[in-house]
């Protein structure tokens, strides 16, 4: 599953260029469109017009089979959703999820990309390895997760038990909260490398006369990396942050695998697989297309609140 | 060595060893796929599990190729992928272009648009396109997900492209224009040519958001014949018995050609993300 | 410049090319209907086989099978149904035939099938009923199946058990003597889902409701089912039941033929699962324990064929569906564990010979509760096991709680 990612160039400046009017006036005028005529026929066709017609059956108690059926309820779907215990759970877990890969994808990210920006044999083999985890598919390292964590012949148990860190094996899968670390970690672990890749490159395009001058300033290793390297990747780590989060609250595949719908007491959903739940399993479209509206408001808002938060005018003279 | 040169060689040291851990930490998960895949269904779950297997034997990966449509699925996935990426490397280059370099009423409307095209939950669009797609006759059908692929790529695709497009030299440009040059051959002749880096990685994140795509194919396409590697992966597990074995070798053919496609593209990587701007 | 947008159109077009001429391949001849199921990986691989006969004997039809994993199954019908991309025919659950009758999503085959009544009388009256919905039929009756004990018989020399148990209270004590720790444990259940302990729970003298289906309280919460549930609850403290059911474990299958669990209790289809999987393993099969009354009991199982309400192709699909309960489909599919529901096949040579041990088995099981909101009762009772495990709950406070839960299900229209 890509990760969803925003524009965080809040200055208004975008590179626009006239062109100068020396072609005929019809063509000048009616290139552009040719130009943005296929993108945004798929663009209106798959996503505008279904995210109206979403957003409209989430005022009705949808009847998917007969939709001539189905009643109007105004906000009822919303507000069920609200008090619905599963879906606070579900929100709970999510909120979770957030706080713990978001953070932990930033840290070791930038971390590996530090340790990656230095020459030395073998670089390239290295990055390689760590975007292993990025290319392979959600599936894949879901159920790989999901094996190793096995309660009762994972290897994960079986190197904590040899480190004589646990006695019994730890029913990881069994426990609605448990289930959250494996899920965590593996958030974590798949996001590393893309974050790392990220922050190398905004890491190479700064240039290297301000590391010199603020060497022939005195300053040392560490005054270097908050002083030039911190405000400069400032950008770029608020633009991960932002799409780290947009990523995680959007975490589906991983629930949805490994948790097989909840677990049978619907104790460890996100809100996506919960709406996954609702709709194709309950048959409950309506709350459906209510829960993943209240996701998209929480996106939003969050977003620019970060956004707004973190970003900050870098002034170098 | 002095001082100093001992200092260096330490922190290098201590850099290449947490570089070291950190790959291993990454790495093994995958090296015990390999390794599970290759021993036999009765040591799948042996206990306690080793990282290594005693007995290598290829009879998964005979019997996935053989017996397990694989190739159907592979096959299947690589047309998806194939078409969704030239189709979203075209397209989006189009629109990133007339945002980029061409001025048109609407144009703040139609980027801010975009823009919120990227925030939308892609997993809450499944149901309303299930139904279109319904409308449309593109259920079941790999056009559908390719369509939609397409699509989905779109808005983070141009705004990358977008950036790359406006870092081309204004001079270049002119020189064109003087030269009697249309928006069409700006756009082929001058500015995509020079945008390789960025090209190749919008070719890298389309390819692989496409191959490794699940919840829509999931949704959309019925018919065993024409799933993709994804989802014939997810619903190979069965409650009683799953063959770990055979999973796991699915899974790695699955993953050769987006390493080869990595690996292929990967120089570009790196300056590519660069280049869209993406730092600022 | 005009070059360049006819380049842009002939990759739309061919795009667009790409995708039709996969439509176009179906909507030439022969018919071809769509046959869902969730079979085994030695089951499909027969039923590959039997849909060529079938195609031989009958030139103009095509019939396209797809396997789906079982916790997917109604979720996939479900949606298909509502996209209006349902299959032909279905292999169902017979639990689930009263709720998608009822839903309207299947053909009444009764009024549809002119030798319904012959085809009727042909079949085992436990599996037709199956079918049976508000007065109509809705299905046929494809296979048939219950549970039986599987047990280990190295395991069992090694313990010093010579036989398997033959009572409930033998069952309970073997299963903890050949528990060792966790390398080993005597007993294993699949899940917490109704399935799994009915067996044993049926055996016990335990019931869901009454006969008539009005009501659940002093059924399912009864002193029989209490104690029932009670000593599966006991075996887990004890350690002698794998915490397997609970999820994220080792497979009850997995775990039997490599030693893991010395006792598991399924259905016929192991014998050619096992074949497949672990060739070396011996599968030994004996009758559920008695109970307190000193009889066995188990629960049936079994798939009907049922056809869309929205197919395109009656004719076709009733052709299929009427070839899967002739005598040659089913002694074909019994090869692979698939067992008959054919009256004429009893006894017959050409059948498997561990058969026997489930046909006599047949004779003491019993259905689950034929009613549409089944689904949701067997959620009820599965929640209801879940906390008794998980959280500790007394047996019977769990056990009120599902009867509160079922009364309600079966009261509502």
């Amino acid at each position: 599953m890509s990760q969803a990612n925003l524009n965080v160039d809040s200055r208004r400046a975008s590179a626009s260029i006239t062109v100068k009017p020396r072609l005929r006036l019809s063509a000048q005028q009616v290139t552009p469109y040719l130009f943005l005529l296929p993108g945004i026929i798929l663009f209106v066709t798959f996503i505008l017009w279904p995210m109206l017609y979403s957003l409209r059956i989430s005022f009705y108690d949808w009847n998917i089979v007969k939709a001539e059926r189905s009643v109007y309820v105004g906000l009822q779907n919303y507000q069920d959703a609200l008090d619905d215990p599963i879906f606070q759970r579900a929100a709970s877990n999510t909120l979770f999820y957030v706080l713990v890969t978001v953070p932990g994808q930033m840290i070791f990210g930038t971390l590996a990309a530090l340790l990656l920006n230095q020459r030395f044999p073998g670089r390239a083999l290295f990055r390689t390895l760590y975007y292993l985890p990025v290319i392979t598919s959600w599936v894949i390292v879901t159920l790989l997760f999901e094996f190793l964590f096995n309660g009762q012949a994972g290897l994960i148990n079986s190197i904590l038990e040899s480190a004589g860190l646990i006695r019994e094996p730890i029913r990881w899968l069994a426990d609605s909260r448990l289930i959250m670390i494996p899920l965590t970690l593996l958030g974590i672990w798949k996001g590393i490398g893309w974050t790392a890749v990220i922050v190398l490159a905004g890491l190479q395009s700064i240039p290297m006369q301000l590391y010199e001058a603020a060497a022939v300033d005195g300053a040392g290793t560490r005054q270097r990396f908050t002083s030039v390297t911190l405000p400069l990747l400032r950008p770029t780590l608020v633009f991960l942050v932002v799409v780290l989060t947009i990523g995680a609250m959007n975490v589906y595949i991983s629930g949805l695998l490994m948790t097989r719908g909840g677990d049978p007491m619907n104790e460890s959903h996100f809100v996506l697989t919960w709406m996954d739940k609702q709709t194709f399993e309950n048959f409950k479209f309506g709350q459906g297309a209510a829960i993943s509206y209240l996701l998209t408001a929480v996106v939003f808002v969050v977003s620019l609140v970060q956004i707004r938060l973190l970003q900050r005018e870098v002034d170098y003279t | 060595m002095n001082t100093l040169g001992r200092q260096k060689y330490t922190a290098f040291a201590v850099r290449y060893a947490l570089l070291l851990a950190g790959a291993l930490i990454v790495t093994v998960p995958f090296i015990y796929m390999v390794s599970v895949s290759l021993k036999p269904q009765a040591y799948t779950f042996e206990m306690p599990p080793q990282l290594f297997p005693h007995d290598i034997t290829f009879e998964h990966y005979r019997e996935v190729l053989a017996k397990q449509n694989l190739v159907v699925y592979f096959a299947n996935s690589l047309l998806v992928a194939v078409a969704s990426t030239s189709g979203t490397v075209l397209i989006a280059s189009l629109l990133a272009y007339a945002f980029a370099r061409m001025k048109f009423a609407g144009k703040r409307v139609l980027f801010s648009v975009l823009l919120i095209g990227m925030m939308i939950p892609p997993v809450m669009l499944i149901i309303p396109q299930f139904l279109v797609a319904k409308e449309l006759s593109l259920l079941n059908s790999l056009l559908g997900l390719i369509l939609v692929y397409i699509t989905m790529s779109l808005s983070m695709q141009t705004f990358l492209l977008r950036g790359v497009f406006a870092g081309v030299p204004q001079d270049l440009l002119d020189a064109a224009l003087i030269d009697g040059g249309g928006q069409g051959t700006l756009f082929w002749r001058i500015v995509l040519p020079l945008s390789r880096p960025g090209l190749a990685a919008v070719t890298i994140f389309t390819f692989l958001y496409s191959w490794d795509e699940f919840p829509w194919a999931h949704v959309a396409i019925r018919e065993t014949a024409k799933r993709t590697l994804p989802v014939a992966i997810a619903l190979f597990r069965r409650p009683d018995l799953t063959e770990w074995g055979q999973l796991f070798a699915m899974s790695i053919i699955a993953l050769l050609p987006v390493l080869v496609v990595y690996v292929i593209f990967q120089r570009y990587f790196v300056a590519g993300i660069a280049t869209t701007g993406l730092k600022g | 410049m005009l070059r360049h947008k006819l380049i842009a159109l002939l990759i739309v077009v061919a795009l667009l090319w790409i995708g039709l001429p996969i439509e176009r391949s179906q909507a030439a001849d022969p018919v071809t209907i769509t046959y869902w199921h969730t079979m085994s990986p030695a089951e499909t691989e027969q039923l590959a086989k039997l849909i060529e006969l079938f195609q031989k004997a009958n030139p103009g039809i095509k019939v396209e099978p797809t396997v789906y994993a079982y916790d997917d199954f109604k979720k996939a019908l479900l949606t298909a149904i509502a996209g209006g991309q349902a299959p032909d025919a279905i292999r169902m659950d017979i639990v689930w035939v009263p709720q998608f009758a009822q839903q309207g999503a299947l053909m009444q085959l009764d009024s549809a099938l002119p030798d319904f009544k012959k085809i009727a009388d042909s079949v085992f009256p436990g599996p037709l009923a199956t079918n049976l919905w508000n007065g109509k039929y809705w299905g046929l009756p494809l296979d048939t199946n219950t549970q039986v004990l599987l047990w280990n018989q190295k395991a069992f020399e090694a313990a010093g058990i010579k036989a398997p148990p033959a009572t409930i209270q033998e069952f309970a004590e073997d299963a903890c003597k050949l528990t060792n720790g966790t390398k080993q444990y005597g007993y294993a259940l699949g899940g917490t889902y109704f399935w799994a302990p009915a067996p044993l729970f049926y055996a016990m003298g335990g019931k869901i409701v009454d006969d008539k289906l009005t009501t659940a309280t002093g059924y399912v919460n009864s002193k029989e089912s209490v104690v029932a549930f009670q000593m599966l609850v006991d075996l887990y403290k004890k350690g002698c039941l794998s915490p397997n059911l609970l999820g994220g474990g080792v497979g009850t299958a997995q775990g039997h033929a490599t030693g893991l669990y010395s006792m598991i209790i399924d259905g016929p289809w192991m014998v050619d699962i096992y074949k497949k999987d672990f060739p070396d393993f011996k599968v030994n099969f004996a009758p559920i324990p008695t109970g307190p009354d000193g009889k066995s009991s188990s629960v049936v199982g079994g798939e009907d064929v049922v056809i869309s309400a929205a197919t395109q192709h009656p004719k076709e699909a009733l052709a299929w569906a009427q070839y899967l309960v002739s005598e040659e489909a089913q002694l074909f599919m019994a090869k692979v564990g698939v067992m008959p529901v054919l009256k004429s096949l009893t006894g017959s040579k050409d059948l498997p010979p561990y058969f026997e041990v489930f046909m006599k088995q047949l004779e003491t099981a019993q259905a689950r509760v034929p009613h549409p909101k089944w689904s949701e009762m067997d959620d009820a009772l599965n929640t209801a096991f879940q906390k008794m495990l998980k959280d500790g709950k007394p047996v019977q406070d769990a056990l009120d709680e599902a009867a509160k839960t079922i009364d309600g299900l079966l009261a509502a229209k």
